[in-house]
C-alpha cells in the first residue's frame, strides 16, 4: 500500500547502509526513500554513513523500520508537530534507554534529517525537564552550575514571575 | 549533554506552554539561559506584578522622568542582565492587571495609565520583534505608535480600544504603511 509517499521500492527490495565504524545494514529501501539523507546515500553497493556509529544506527534504523507505514508528514506543518505532546507507547520504551544513547539518537536523526526521530527525541528530553527544580535538572543531565551565587540569584529575581505556571 | 544550540532551542520549544519549567532550566546553567530568554519572554506573563518590576527596571531616563510627577518609587535595583523585553512579540489587555498589580503591592496610589504609558514606550522603543499589541485607551499612546509604526516595525496586528476615531484613522493608516 503506497501511504501517499512517492515511495517506488518495492516491499523486498533491500539497500545496505555502513555505519562510520564499517558495520552493515541491509535495510528495506522503501526506508531509504522516505529520508533525502538516506536516500542520498544508497547510490552504491553499500554506501557509507558518517558521524554515526554502527549501534547507532542500528537503533535508528529500528524506529524507521517500524515506523515505515506512517503517513508522512507535511514538511512546513512546524506547529502541528509541536503541538502533539503525545508519545506513543512503542516509541516511549524505544526512547527509555540510557541518556547518551538517547542523545546520540537525537543527534544521529538531526544528522540525518529523520525530522519525526528528532521530534520525538527532543519531546522525550523535554519531559524529563518538567516539574523539576534546577537543581534536579543539573544532576538527571550532569550539567556544572557555572554561574556565581550573585549572577542566579538576579536571574531568579528577574524571571519568577514564570515560576508559578 | 553536548548537543549544538539548534538541539537544545528544538528541546526548550517543547515547554513553551510551561513557563515553571523553562523558569528551572533557565537557572541550571548561563548556557541554558541565553537559550531560554527569547523563548520564555517572547510571550510573558503581564498579569504577574512580578513581570512588571522587572520590566520597569528596563526603563531609560527618558521613560522613567515620566513618572516625576507622581513620585513614584521606581524599584531600586540593578539594570537587568539581558535586555528582556527586545524578545517580546505581543502585549495584551493583561498588561492593565499586572500594572494594578504592581501598585498595589507596592503601595502606590497614581494614576495606572502613567505607568501603561512609560512601559509601552519602553516596549516600542526596545521590542524589534513585537508583532501584536492590544491595549485599552490607546489616546495617550496613539502618537507614540505612529511614530513607531512610521518607522520599521514588525507590528502586524494592533488591537486598540477607545474612541478617538481621528486617531484610529491616523493609525490604521500608519499600520499600512508598509
Amino acid at each position: 500500500m503506497d501511504n501517499g509517499t512517492s515511495n517506488s521500492a518495492s516491499e523486498n527490495e533491500t539497500i545496505t547502509l555502513k555505519s562510520c565504524d564499517g558495520i552493515e545494514f541491509h535495510i528495506d529501501a522503501r526506508i531509504a526513500n522516505r529520508y533525502t539523507l538516506l536516500n542520498n546515500w544508497n547510490g552504491g553497493e553499500s554506501a557509507c554513513i558518517p558521524n554515526v556509529n554502527g549501534k547507532v544506527l542500528e537503533k535508528v534504523l529500528e524506529w524507521c523500520e517500524h515506523h515505515i507505514n506512517d503517513p508522512q508528514l507535511n514538511c512546513g506543518d512546524d506547529d502541528s508537530r509541536r503541538r502533539n505532546t503525545i508519545i506513543e507507547e512503542w516509541d516511549e520504551n524505544f526512547l527509555s534507554c540510557d541518556q547518551d544513547m538517547l542523545f546520540e539518537i537525537i543527534l544521529a536523526a538531526n544528522y540525518l534529517e529523520i525530522k519525526p526521530l528528532l521530534d520525538l527525541g527532543c519531546k522525550t528530553v523535554a519531559n524529563m525537564m518538567k516539574s523539576k527544580s534546577p537543581e534536579e535538572i543539573r544532576s538527571a543531565f550532569n550539567i556544572d552550575n557555572d554561574y556565581t551565587p550573585e549572577e542566579e540569584e538576579q536571574f531568579r529575581k528577574e524571571n519568577e514571575w514564570a515560576e508559578d505556571y | 549533554m553536548n548537543a549544538p544550540n539548534e538541539i537544545f532551542l528544538e528541546i526548550f520549544n517543547n515547554l513553551r506552554a510551561s513557563h515553571r519549567s523553562l523558569f528551572s532550566c533557565l537557572l541550571v546553567n548561563r548556557r541554558w539561559c541565553i537559550n531560554i530568554v527569547p523563548i520564555l519572554w517572547s510571550e510573558p506573563r503581564y498579569y504577574d506584578r512580578r513581570l512588571i518590576r522587572t520590566c520597569l527596571l528596563s526603563l531609560n531616563a527618558e521613560e522613567q522622568a515620566l513618572f516625576i510627577p507622581f513620585k513614584i518609587m521606581l524599584p531600586n535595583e540593578p539594570k537587568p542582565l539581558f535586555e528582556y523585553t527586545s524578545y517580546i512579540t505581543s502585549i495584551n489587555y493583561y498588561l492593565n492587571d499586572g500594572i494594578k498589580n504592581w501598585l498595589k503591592y507596592e503601595g502606590c496610589k497614581v494614576p495606572e495609565d502613567a505607568v501603561k504609558y512609560s512601559l509601552i514606550a519602553m516596549f516600542l522603543r526596545t521590542s524589534k520583534k513585537l508583532k501584536y499589541l492590544t491595549t485599552f485607551n490607546y489616546d495617550d499612546i496613539a502618537e507614540l505608535l505612529i511614530d513607531v509604526l512610521y518607522k520599521n516595525t514588525a507590528i502586524i496586528t494592533l488591537n486598540l480600544n477607545g474612541n478617538q476615531l481621528d486617531k484610529a484613522k491616523a493609525l490604521a493608516e500608519a499600520l499600512s504603511w508598509f
